[in-house]
């Protein structure tokens, strides 16, 4: 059975997050709704764009604006594949399933105006990462970075590390973010410091860098030796399913059981609805086996194809959480 | 063939082929752990994969090191990666006969691992080479112990699952024919045959009708057309971008990328719009053993849930089931 670490909603004190937020820098360019990705690009973010074929420097008075596009890696750096639609006056959006970025960490993108003006984005987005040319030389501007894990106050993970009052930096640093020791910078809080996230469902691996000092979570107790002879702290983050049996309402008790609940027989009662049963829990992401008790019969989903042989020969449906 | 990228323009290339000739060393001990996966059987394991930059990566234990491995179809041997693995205990070291497209590989250090295990899957006398990897950990941010490659893989039917994120190693006979019977339930919904050159599959395919050869790459992290190809097979190739790509050293090649259309393997396989990149494929067939056309890699496998048997040189299909869930 995995570990599961369930993680209490942050207190966040008002004044002091006002305060921390006149500050910070902002992730600009993209953000994580759901399972979606809504790319956003404001006119007003951005100072001056490069012309591809001159590399002169334009400001947007000097451009006819015809086109804006999301040009990354997720698309090889397609200048008219990803078009933007136009919400306000001043900006543009397009919106894409996560589902479609296969990666688990990062990409780097730009906009692209009339296919070959990049936007480039100011030092205030705190997620920016030096542009290279071809040569993998420096071209002295920015492409804006984005990743499956942000922060984000109403973010699904909150981390918490007490006392260091003293540190003048704290970072968290994981496998959400490719171990980046500089991405995601810790606040300051009365008794501690701490930063909450957005991550998608999946389990990972994260420690603390303080003052360039690394240590693991000292309060969490999920933990693994790494390559250093030392310990990463883990979590998983989980999100709600809904399963649902059709028919069977001449049943008097349904039970859902899986390798979730480790296969308990009485846990997870179904309830019956209009059409059949149904059940919702959180779940980790991965692959998870399960199948319905239906008054004390065993049965798969008679509606999910996607099935596995356990250990014993036994057939069980499966559930893919990504 | 493990190709990886770095930031934002960057293209790694890293191919890696080698010749296995000279000292063979014993040693007590040698088993692999996957410790995630599950074993349905004395011939059949499941192991979990993460994706890390296209590249199919699985956790395991090995000579007391914990860490990644990179399933790779397109490397013959198995590859340890000598920064991680304490090597004084070898007899000697394999001159240069290592060699990369780009570049050429410092002394690599060749062992046999007189018992390599899967789980209770146990395979004798699979020959290692031993080099350095930490390029790819560099660019990939990322622990790799290793590369699991050919000479693992071909006593199994291997099921690539990019769906499910998980690999299904099934152990078969002389022919071909799986020991286990209960592997798979989902049903098998087409195949092909490929030709085995030395370790690499070959699939003849088409693009709009011209004949294509490509070798099928686990390790690939994009596909790629051979710049020498028949012009009336890169009428179909759209390139939209500069890359580099650069191997085991720091030789960097420039290629175009962009999207190859119309690649149809049979009248029933075929593929949309895939992201390929132009390269000149010449040094690249002597790692394959074999001229080709092109290479498929992480797209193809993503888009299709693939079944690779070696014995039989067949691939089998399962459904993807879009939008079950």
């Amino acid at each position: 059975m995995k570990k599961i670490i369930t993680y209490t909603t942050c207190l966040i004190i008002v004044l002091l997050t006002f305060t921390l937020n006149a500050q910070k820098k902002e992730v600009k360019g993209y953000t994580i709704q759901g399972d979606s990705v809504v790319f956003t690009f404001d006119i007003r973010d951005y100072k001056f764009f490069t012309d591809e074929y001159s590399s002169e420097r334009l400001e947007f008075d000097d451009l006819n604006l015809k086109s804006v596009a999301v040009s990354g890696e997720f698309n090889l750096w397609s200048r008219d594949k990803w078009k933007m639609k136009q919400v306000d006056q001043f900006t543009y959006q397009l919106t894409k399933k996560i589902s479609d970025f296969s990666d688990a960490f990062s990409w780097e993108f730009k906009f692209v105006i009339n296919e070959k003006f990049w936007a480039e984005p100011t030092k205030n987005a705190s997620n920016i990462a030096p542009a290279k040319d071809v040569k993998g030389e420096n071209l002295y501007v920015y492409n804006l970075k984005m990743f499956s894990a942000y922060p984000d106050e109403n973010g699904n993970a909150c981390f918490k590390l007490r006392g260091f009052e003293n540190a003048k930096k704290v970072i968290l640093s994981g496998t959400f973010n490719r171990w980046s020791e500089n991405q995601f910078m810790m606040h300051k809080t009365e008794n501690g410091w701490e930063v909450t996230l957005h991550l998608r469902p999946g389990e990972y691996e994260y420690r603390f860098i303080i003052d360039g000092h690394w240590i693991e979570d000292p309060d969490n107790p999920s933990k693994r030796e790494n390559e250093f002879d030392e310990y990463n702290s883990l979590i998983s983050i989980e999100v709600p399913v809904t399963f649902h049996l059709n028919g069977y309402l001449n049943a008097n008790k349904v039970i859902l059981a899986g390798s979730f609940n480790d296969w308990s027989e009485s846990d997870y009662i179904m309830t019956k609805v209009d059409n059949g049963w149904t059940f919702t829990t959180d779940l980790s992401g991965g692959k998870h086996h399960y199948k319905y008790i239906i008054d004390g019969n065993w049965i798969v989903d008679p509606d999910n194809k996607i099935q596995e042989y356990d250990g014993e020969g036994n057939i069980n449906s499966v559930l893919m959480v990504k | 063939m493990i190709y990886s990228h770095n930031n934002m323009y960057k293209t790694f290339s890293c191919i890696l082929f080698f010749l296995l000739t000279n000292i063979i060393v014993h040693a007590d001990d040698d088993s692999i752990v996957f410790s995630e996966a599950e074993v349905l059987s004395e011939f059949t394991t499941r192991i979990p994969f993460k994706i890390i930059d296209h590249l199919i990566v699985v956790e395991a234990e090995l000579l007391n090191k914990k860490g990644n491995f990179i399933i790779d179809t397109g490397s013959e041997s198995l590859i340890l990666n000598k920064v991680h693995f304490d090597f004084n205990e070898l007899l000697g070291k394999k001159n240069n006969t290592t060699s990369g497209i780009l570049s050429t590989i410092d002394n690599p250090l060749e062992r046999k691992l007189k018992d390599f295990v899967i789980h209770s899957l146990s395979l004798s006398n699979v020959k290692s080479d031993v080099i350095d990897l930490s390029h790819i950990e560099t660019a990939k941010k990322m622990n790799l112990l290793g590369i699991i490659g050919f000479n693992i893989l071909k006593d199994y039917e291997v099921f690539i699952d990019l769906y499910l994120n998980q690999i299904t190693l099934s152990k078969i006979d002389k022919l071909g024919n799986k020991i286990d019977e209960k592997v798979y339930l989902e049903k098998i919904i087409d195949s092909i045959d490929f030709i085995l050159k030395n370790h690499s599959i070959i699939l003849k395919g088409q693009v709009h009708n011209q004949s294509v050869k490509f070798a099928l790459d686990s390790g690939a992290e994009y596909n790629q057309i051979n710049k020498s190809v028949n012009k009336k097979v890169l009428k179909f190739f759209k390139p939209k971008k500069r890359l580099i790509l650069s191997g085991a050293s720091d030789h960097n090649i420039e290629v175009l990328a962009g999207k190859l259309h119309r690649v149809k393997l049979s009248e029933t396989i075929y593929f949309g719009p895939m992201h390929t990149v132009l390269t000149n494929l010449r040094k690249m067939n002597e790692a394959f053993g074999t001229e080709v056309d092109g290479v498929l890699g992480y797209e193809f496998f993503q888009q299709k849930r693939t079944i690779i048997n070696y014995k039989k040189e067949k691939l089998y299909f399962i459904d993807y089931p879009l939008g079950s869930y």
